[in-house]
């Protein structure tokens, strides 16, 4: 064995003599003598409890499968206690020692501990379980097996804390799908939870954290649940947001943000939302888990609610978001995500919110948290910069759009996180509507090329929102920037876009080719270019029974077309009504009797453009229509129950009435 | 028909604040507290409370005993035992010691505990300073306390005090020479005892101090309505006649 050096006091002997040390622990715990293995299991484990560093030098060297045959081999109680609590310690909080201690296959040989007579061996087995299932690696557990369900309640209803908390734990982390939430419900979980609510601080907390897993999204989970003894365990878990312990308080709230989000109906009584509201405010200031659990648990209750982000507001929470992410120390990537998704929320709708926060000074700290090295927090801070550009009176005032913001939003583009760039694509949408500044930032950075790349990536959320940001950015352009975007796509590029597999990117991609050719009749060329390749594409779309949303946008097309020249018109005839018709395929008429007022109207829209009495060949277009029952069809669309659609109907009669037509 | 109606009844509260307040006499005072009935077993069950908390076990057990208090479903006296011997291991200066008997009653309460688990090496490495092992504290400074502030920042800039001790020549008139006062000790030795009360869901304080400082509280409030027999020595209980 290798003597450690003593005299000098120079760092790398320190290293060498410690590392001796743990090598020499390490030898021990394989002995054959089970008092020297005991010692050097109870040594190992209170080196590496608290102590992440020497948890992971410990796992270099191999401990865990000592470890782990030592518990599975011995019959001796200490024995069991100590690797068990070993074993536990490894794997909490602590990702590569979950995994070191499933590897090495003791998850069933802790099962075993629970069935002891010694109180400590079940003791310890139950806490070793409970670390393991906080983890994301935790096995499946599959609650539909009758005898997993048995056990699982066998663990519910035990006398001991740590097991029935290991039940719960097990569901808090394990139930994920609605029939598992169902399954549970049906065999009276909920029943069972209530009681830990009663119970210790451990069983409260456990149990808090399970009922929300349970009550997910479950309205009839919900109800069953506020339908327990008249209410009463609702109006337990409302008190409990009172606790003394931050993170009693902290898992009552997350509890109430899942029944709010599930059944709002319960939630009527304004002061409740007010101080669910307030409460996880004041727990954004804790250091620990519980202040980054209640940032995310903030943006969550926020999230679409404009009464909630309204209190939110009130009650200073910009101002007290702002301070603590000004405070300068390192924080968590799970508070900085919750933070800034709920500045993002709270931006979504008030205007007062956005002006608020940015005249916070605070686009130095959102341009930052784009560069940090977690996704989440770089998508969050996108979505903070999206909703905020929201606010037109700042976008004009060009804070958006200075290369200080816009040098790194358009780095993201090359992200590696497709969830980054579509975040990054939704702020860019917005901004790149600033019509204030005559030159674009954003183009001279090749914004262009970089959208339509993305236009092509293989996530279709991707292409989405990379056509989305091109139609804003065509949006009223000039002659110069379309012609800039068609040379880098040209038809075949558009006819890709407009087919794509997914209905949602075939939308923008023709809301983008509508922006491209409204205007001046020139951009009206662009669906003639190779001999009108776009237009035959758009045609050939439309006349494929398309989803609603995508014939509005492909009628627009055509009504923006319609709107040219007569030869313009023409073609536009032509793809209504294409010569030979195999089959009656008169889309025009389905739309016309289409569900979506906006569809209606855009089609009654081409209908105006094509036969607008200035143009010479109006008339024989009227007669084509007349005798493909559309203007018949107009008729008796008279008092359509859309006022837009109605007002578009009497002016294409009018004008049909001006042909001679009664 | 009269026009004229003069109020006299013009109350001036600042003029007479001694007279304008209501006077309970001694006899009358002890009358109403006679009147108030108290439950023996509750007065039991904050003794008890007192005893378990602050880790009086055999005064506890007997007290149990001779009073037959139910026990409380929380604590059982057999830990109180465990939490006393770590409780006085710290202050003893055996904090290696501690350590092991903390986990030995809970592996998760120093897992889970970063900045106790801090304050107990630095607890360590303040013994280590003050037995004079210089080369065995620059060692576990090393290999212990660097290691927590490069997990945790927080702790960096107690971590820099602490590491100062070793520095000077003297620790014992250094700036930092707070760190070698027995009552640092006491205050980790206190740390410790709350957690692990925490983590049995005891809480940490007992109930005694709370319902006394309610009294000297009640009694400030009711001084600005009325005068009345004071109880101004807490540990007899005394009541003593208003002033005249």
């Amino acid at each position: 064995m290798p003597t450690t050096t003593t005299s000098s006091s120079s760092f790398s002997s320190a290293a060498s003599s410690s590392g001796n040390r743990q090598a020499d622990v390490f030898s021990r715990l394989a002995s054959s003598d089970p008092e020297v293995k005991l010692k050097a299991l109870r040594e190992v484990k209170n080196q590496i409890i608290g102590n992440r560093t020497k948890k992971l030098s410990f796992l270099k060297l191999g401990a865990v499968p000592a470890i782990a045959s030592a518990l599975s081999d011995s019959e001796c109680n200490s024995i069991l206690v100590q690797s068990a609590a070993a074993l536990g310690s490894f794997a909490c909080g602590f990702e590569a020692g979950v995994q070191a201690v499933l590897g090495a296959g003791a998850f069933p040989a802790l099962l075993r501990l629970l069935t002891s007579s010694d109180e400590k061996v079940v003791d310890a087995g139950a806490r070793s379980l409970r670390m393991i299932f906080q983890s994301n690696q935790a096995p499946k557990y599959d609650f539909l097996q009758e005898k997993n369900m048995e056990f699982l309640f066998s663990l519910l209803n035990s006398e001991n804390e740590n097991v029935s908390g290991l039940g719960a734990s097990i569901i808090a982390h394990a139930c994920g799908t609605t029939v598992e939430q169902q399954v549970l419900c049906d065999a009276g979980v909920l029943e069972k939870l209530v009681i830990l609510l009663e119970g210790s601080l451990s069983q409260r907390e456990a149990c808090l954290e399970s009922l929300a897993t349970v009550l997910k999204n479950n309205p009839e989970a919900v109800s069953r649940f506020v339908g327990l003894e008249a209410g009463r365990y609702l109006s337990s878990v409302t008190e409990l947001t009172k606790d003394r312990y931050p993170r009693t308080r902290l898992l009552s709230c997350l509890c109430l943000v899942v029944i709010y989000n599930t059944s709002p109906s319960y939630f009527l009584n304004m002061g409740t939302k007010s101080s669910l509201v307030t409460t996880l405010l004041e727990l954004l200031n804790d250091p620990g888990q519980s202040g980054d659990d209640a940032a995310l648990g903030l943006s969550s209750l926020i999230a679409e609610k404009e009464d909630l982000q309204k209190l939110a507001y009130e009650a200073n929470a910009i101002k007290n978001i702002v301070d603590i992410l000004k405070t300068g120390s390192e924080l968590h990537p799970k508070r900085l995500q919750g933070l800034f998704l709920s500045l993002a929320e709270l931006c979504s709708k008030l205007e007062d919110c956005r002006c608020s926060f940015l005249s916070l000074e605070m686009l130095d700290l959102l341009v930052n948290a784009l560069r940090h090295k977690n996704a989440d927090v770089r998508t969050a801070a996108c979505i903070c910069f999206r909703n905020a550009a929201r606010s037109v009176k700042n976008l004009s005032a060009g804070r958006f759009t200075n290369d200080h913001v816009m040098l790194p939003l358009v780095q993201l583009l090359h992200d590696p996180s497709s969830s980054v760039q579509v975040a990054v694509l939704g702020a860019l949408s917005n901004i790149v509507l600033d019509f204030s500044s005559p030159k674009s930032t954003f183009i001279e950075y090749g914004g262009i090329k970089q959208l339509i790349e993305l236009s092509k990536s293989m996530d279709p959320n991707t292409r989405c929102s990379a056509l989305r940001a091109l139609r804003n950015l065509m949006f009223l352009a000039d002659k110069k920037r379309k012609e800039l975007f068609y040379s880098e796509v040209k038809a075949q590029g558009f006819v890709s876009l407009i087919s794509d597999p997914e209905p949602t990117v075939q939308e923008q991609g023709l809301a983008l080719l509508r922006n491209l050719v409204d205007g001046c009749i020139n951009s009206i060329e662009f669906v003639f270019d190779e001999e009108g390749l776009i237009l035959d594409t758009v045609g050939r779309q439309l006349r494929k029974s398309p989803q609603a949303q995508m014939a509005i946008q492909g009628m627009y097309v055509l009504t923006n077309v319609a709107s040219g020249t007569e030869l313009h018109k023409e073609a536009v005839m032509q793809q209504l009504f294409p010569q030979p018709q195999a089959e009656s395929n008169n889309f025009m008429l389905k739309f016309l009797q289409s569900h979506e007022s906006q569809l209606r109207s855009a089609t009654v829209w081409t209908i105006i453009n094509l036969i607008s009495p200035s143009s010479p060949g109006a008339l024989d277009r009227h007669v084509k229509l007349r005798e493909e029952g559309i203007i018949p069809q107009l008729k008796n669309m008279v008092n359509d129950a859309c006022l837009d659609v109605k007002i578009r109907i009497r002016t294409v009669l009018s004008q049909s009435m001006s042909f001679g037509d009664n | 028909m009269s026009l004229f109606r003069i109020f006299i009844n013009q109350d001036d509260d600042d003029d007479d604040m001694a007279t304008s307040k209501k006077v309970i006499t001694r006899e009358e005072w002890e009358k109403k507290l006679n009147a108030v009935k108290l439950r023996k077993q509750d007065m039991n069950t904050l003794v008890m409370n007192f005893l378990v908390t602050e880790g009086y076990v055999d005064a506890a057990a007997k007290f149990q005993r001779e009073s037959g208090t139910k026990q409380t479903a929380e604590i059982d006296l057999a830990t109180i035992t465990d939490r006393m011997a770590v409780k006085k291991a710290v202050q003893n200066g055996h904090v290696e010691d501690a350590i092991e008997k903390v986990n030995d009653l809970n592996p998760e309460i120093l897992d889970t505990n970063p900045e106790l688990f801090f304050h107990l090496q630095q607890q360590r490495l303040i013994e280590l300073i003050r037995q004079g092992k210089t080369e065995e504290a620059l060692e576990f400074a090393q290999e212990e306390l660097a290691p927590r502030g490069e997990e945790n920042q927080a702790f960096l800039q107690e971590l820099e005090k602490t590491v100062a001790l070793l520095v000077f020549e003297d620790a014992s008139n250094s700036p930092v020479k707070d760190l070698l006062d027995i009552s640092h000790r006491l205050k980790t030795a206190s740390e410790v005892n709350a957690a692990i009360l925490t983590s049995q869901s005891h809480e940490k304080d007992p109930k005694l101090p709370s319902l006394l400082k309610m009294l000297i509280w009640a009694q400030n409030q009711l001084d600005e309505k009325a005068v009345y027999p004071h109880i101004n020595d807490l540990s007899t209980g005394q009541l003593e006649d208003p002033p005249e």
